[in-house]
């Protein structure tokens, strides 16, 4: 059994979006509470919850937009503290590391030692932690929040230190759910079940969790005999100046992996990116895989690893060593030239299939040709739309970057006040500013009632003006009443003009706008 | 997915036809189809409506349930996917590159092989070596050129142009109604005589239709004279006017 340390950031999505740990602060998604900070459970908030629920709770709640970019590339620093002690850092994702306990330990003078060592470089670098030691990953994250900053589980009691825990740890609702109405309430009594017995009821995944609640590994290590080199690398010449390069190298390179891995029937449960530098420095990162990262997912990996290293590149002028350090806009990191993907501890593939394109399959050739555009102009420079719910003809198109998956299919609820077809042709990223005045030239003010003061008569941006020769409006809408931020409060007008022209206009705050025009 | 299906999606359309049209454009075009690696210009009021009509067709699905082809939009960011969904395309076919800046000729290029149909919006001048270049890419793997904006004259070898002509809006009164469909002449203009058809662009719907299939229409016979009976039309409030005070 491998003694593990795991290194645990509380609340990390609250602390990567920027909210102080001592002030009540979430980090949100798509209207749901996805972290929050201690002070901020302290007042009811909870994980899962809506923002208005939350609102409710804690009125002063500071909220922040989840961004999993800062998330991976801030824990680059916990990381870069952890490996200052030992240099195996797994991370098993932002927020959460491990490293193998058992030779540090021996080093440092024990685990208890270790574990203080390893909590006091973190809280040193800036970040609050819990650090804890136990018998495989699962058992030492618990031990990692259990405590005042963690304990040490020690070698063999894992069961024991699992068995008071409820099953919702397991993070499988489903499971916890079923065997609460069972009468299995928690981790300890889980275990007591026969393992035969559990694997018949609950299939592999049930076996799975099974294995964690008895303190065991949850796969075992299981190296292949004479499995041949599966690492893939590619040399980059002339060394790359700019990190979309060696991301794209990635995205190809772990292509390479995956059907190397797939044709031996193999999964890995990390993968170690290594990136050269023309210098001759090397950055290496373990990054947990277990089958689930897509070839995406680890081209994501290595642009935080770039991104995390650039942020911490010497300022140009100020090198201690008297190095000049190269400009900003050039070869920044004196250029990559190699790129390096090895999977490590290879397991055999019991099977987890996720799409890779979501919905429809894009083909080999639109997806090398995607490719080759992000590599020009950046991962949201192609894009594909996808047709979502809302009112304007903009908001209902949804633009997502060829390579990720849509949006979960949010529900295409009534839109009251949604315009309706025919869609305008052109609708514009911004709308354009406009003024409309009534026959006599003064401008068409909407009251608070949605009266219009006078037909409007003439229409004038963009540098012209063209007669109104039929209109209609207003029709009224009020969005996100709920988010002083980003409320808004607009009447829509359809307008033809003259020349033949129709245009959908929106009027707010008493300012006229060319939301799309019916070319 | 086979691998016979994937190579018929990637060619956009099957070999030795061309780049399907909407049924309603098929009188415009010789041959009912374009012809792979042709140029299209789109000039003049109704461009953004042409282009979308010419994504739809590209990208609508082909028979029964086959796959239809892909579309790529260059430069253009106010491309209006509603609108083109509305005459039948399928999005997940379209591939939109909103601000290619200087390198639109590489991202056309790139994506002239593998997709059927290219809506382009030059954001300057073409300059000669990127008209040939990108003209014989296009002749090479099959790929329609539309041009569109201030630009699209400037492209030698354009073999159609498509415009509008005659337009007029319909269901929009003095303050009430909305917009029910637009009945305009398409015009192309290419090798023989000029060509035009009378349509419905669009219609009620959001689809293209010839300007003969009234009956969906019927509840508007043209502009409501003021005064007249108010349109059932336009969007439903479930709030009165009260709410936004």
């Amino acid at each position: 059994m491998t003694r593990v340390l795991v290194v645990w950031c509380p609340d990390w999505p609250a602390t990567a979006a920027g909210v102080d740990a001592a002030t009540p602060g979430a980090a949100v998604a798509r209207g749901r509470v996805e972290a929050c900070t201690a002070a901020a459970r302290a007042q009811g908030v909870r994980r899962g919850q809506r923002l208005r629920d939350a609102q409710r709770r804690c009125p002063e709640l500071v909220v922040r937009e989840r961004d999993t970019g800062a998330e991976g590339r801030l824990f680059e620093a916990v990381v870069a503290a952890v490996a200052e002690l030992t240099p195996r850092v797994e991370v098993v994702r932002p927020g959460l590391c491990a490293i193998p306990a058992r030779g540090p330990a021996r080093f440092y003078g024990g685990e208890e030692a270790l574990r203080v060592l390893v909590q006091d470089m973190v809280v040193e670098a800036g970040y609050d932690c819990g650090s804890g030691v136990a018998d495989g990953l699962f058992a030492a994250e618990l031990a990692a929040r259990a405590g005042q900053g963690g304990v040490v589980v020690p070698e063999g009691g894992a069961a024991a230190f699992l068995a008071p825990y409820p099953l919702s740890v397991l993070d499988r609702p489903e499971l916890a759910d079923l065997l609460r109405r069972l009468g299995v309430a928690t981790l300890g009594a889980f275990a007591a079940l026969p393992s035969g017995h559990v694997a018949g009821r609950f299939g592999a995944d049930g076996a799975l969790a099974h294995r964690l609640a008895r303190g065991e590994e949850p796969r075992p290590p299981a190296p292949v005999p004479g499995v041949p080199d599966l690492s893939v690398r590619a040399d980059l010449d002339p060394p790359a100046a700019r990190a979309e390069q060696v991301v794209f190298a990635a995205k190809r390179l772990a292509g390479e992996l995956h059907e190397g891995l797939a044709a031996g029937g193999l999964t890995c449960v990390r993968l170690e990116t290594s990136v050269g530098f023309a210098d001759g420095h090397v950055l290496r990162r373990l990054w947990r895989h277990d089958g689930r990262l897509s070839a995406l997912a680890v081209a994501e990996r290595v642009r935080w690893q770039l991104s995390a290293w650039r942020s911490e590149r010497p300022v140009p002028g100020t090198d201690p060593d008297g190095v000049e350090a190269p400009p900003e806009d050039e070869a920044v990191w004196g250029g990559v030239t190699w790129l390096e993907l090895a999977p490590d501890q290879l397991v055999p593939d019991v099977g987890r299939q996720e799409g890779l394109w979501g919905g429809t399959a894009v083909t080999d050739r639109v997806a090398r040709a995607a490719d080759r555009v992000q590599a020009l102009l950046g991962h949201h420079g192609i894009t594909r739309p996808v047709l979502a719910g809302g009112r304007g003809p903009g908001e209902r198109v949804v633009r997502v970057p060829v390579g990720d998956l849509p949006p979960a299919g949010a529900p295409d609820g009534p839109w009251p006040g949604r315009v309706g077809a025919p869609a305008p042709a052109a609708v514009p990223p911004r709308a354009a500013s406009a003024e409309v005045v009534d026959a006599a030239g003064g401008p068409v003010v909407v009251s608070a009632r949605c009266a219009v003061s006078a037909p409007p008569a003439a229409l004038a941006f963009g540098g012209g003006t063209a007669a109104v020769t039929g209109w209609t409006g207003p029709w009224p809408a009020d969005e996100r009443w709920w988010d002083p931020a980003r409320s808004r409060r607009l009447a829509r007008f359809q307008v033809v003009t003259e020349d033949g022209a129709a245009y959908l206009l929106a009027v707010e705050g008493g300012r006229w706008h060319v939301e799309a025009s019916y070319d | 997915m086979p691998e016979a299906a994937l190579r018929g999606i990637a060619a956009g359309a099957p070999e030795g036809s061309g780049v399907p049209v909407l049924p309603a454009l098929r009188a415009l075009v010789p041959g009912g189809v374009l012809r792979p690696g042709s140029v299209v210009g789109l000039t003049g009021l109704g461009a953004a409506s042409l282009g979308a009509a010419l994504a739809a067709g590209a990208t609508a699905p082909e028979g029964e349930d086959g796959p239809g082809g892909w579309c790529g939009v260059v430069g253009l960011p106010e491309f209006g996917v509603l609108a083109a969904a509305g005459m039948g395309a399928a999005p997940e076919r379209l591939l939109l590159v909103d601000e290619p800046g200087d390198r639109w000729p590489d991202v056309v290029a790139a994506l002239a092989e593998a997709v059927g149909l290219i809506l382009l919006r030059p954001p300057e001048r073409p300059g000669a070596a990127a008209v040939r270049r990108l003209s014989a890419l296009a002749r090479r793997h099959g790929c329609v050129l539309t041009l569109t904006g201030a630009f699209a004259d400037a492209w030698p070898g354009t073999r159609l142009r498509l415009r509008l002509e005659d337009v007029a809006w319909h269901g929009l009164g003095d303050g009430h109604g909305r917009l029910r469909g637009r009945l305009a002449d398409v015009v192309a203009e290419g090798p023989g005589p000029a060509r035009r058809v009378r349509l419905w662009f669009p219609d009620a719907d959001g689809a293209v239709a010839p300007a003969e299939t009234v009956p969906a229409l019927k509840p508007v016979g043209g502009p409501v004279s003021a005064g007249g009976p108010v349109s059932a039309g336009g969007p439903v409030h479930t709030v009165a006017g009260e709410e936004i005070a």
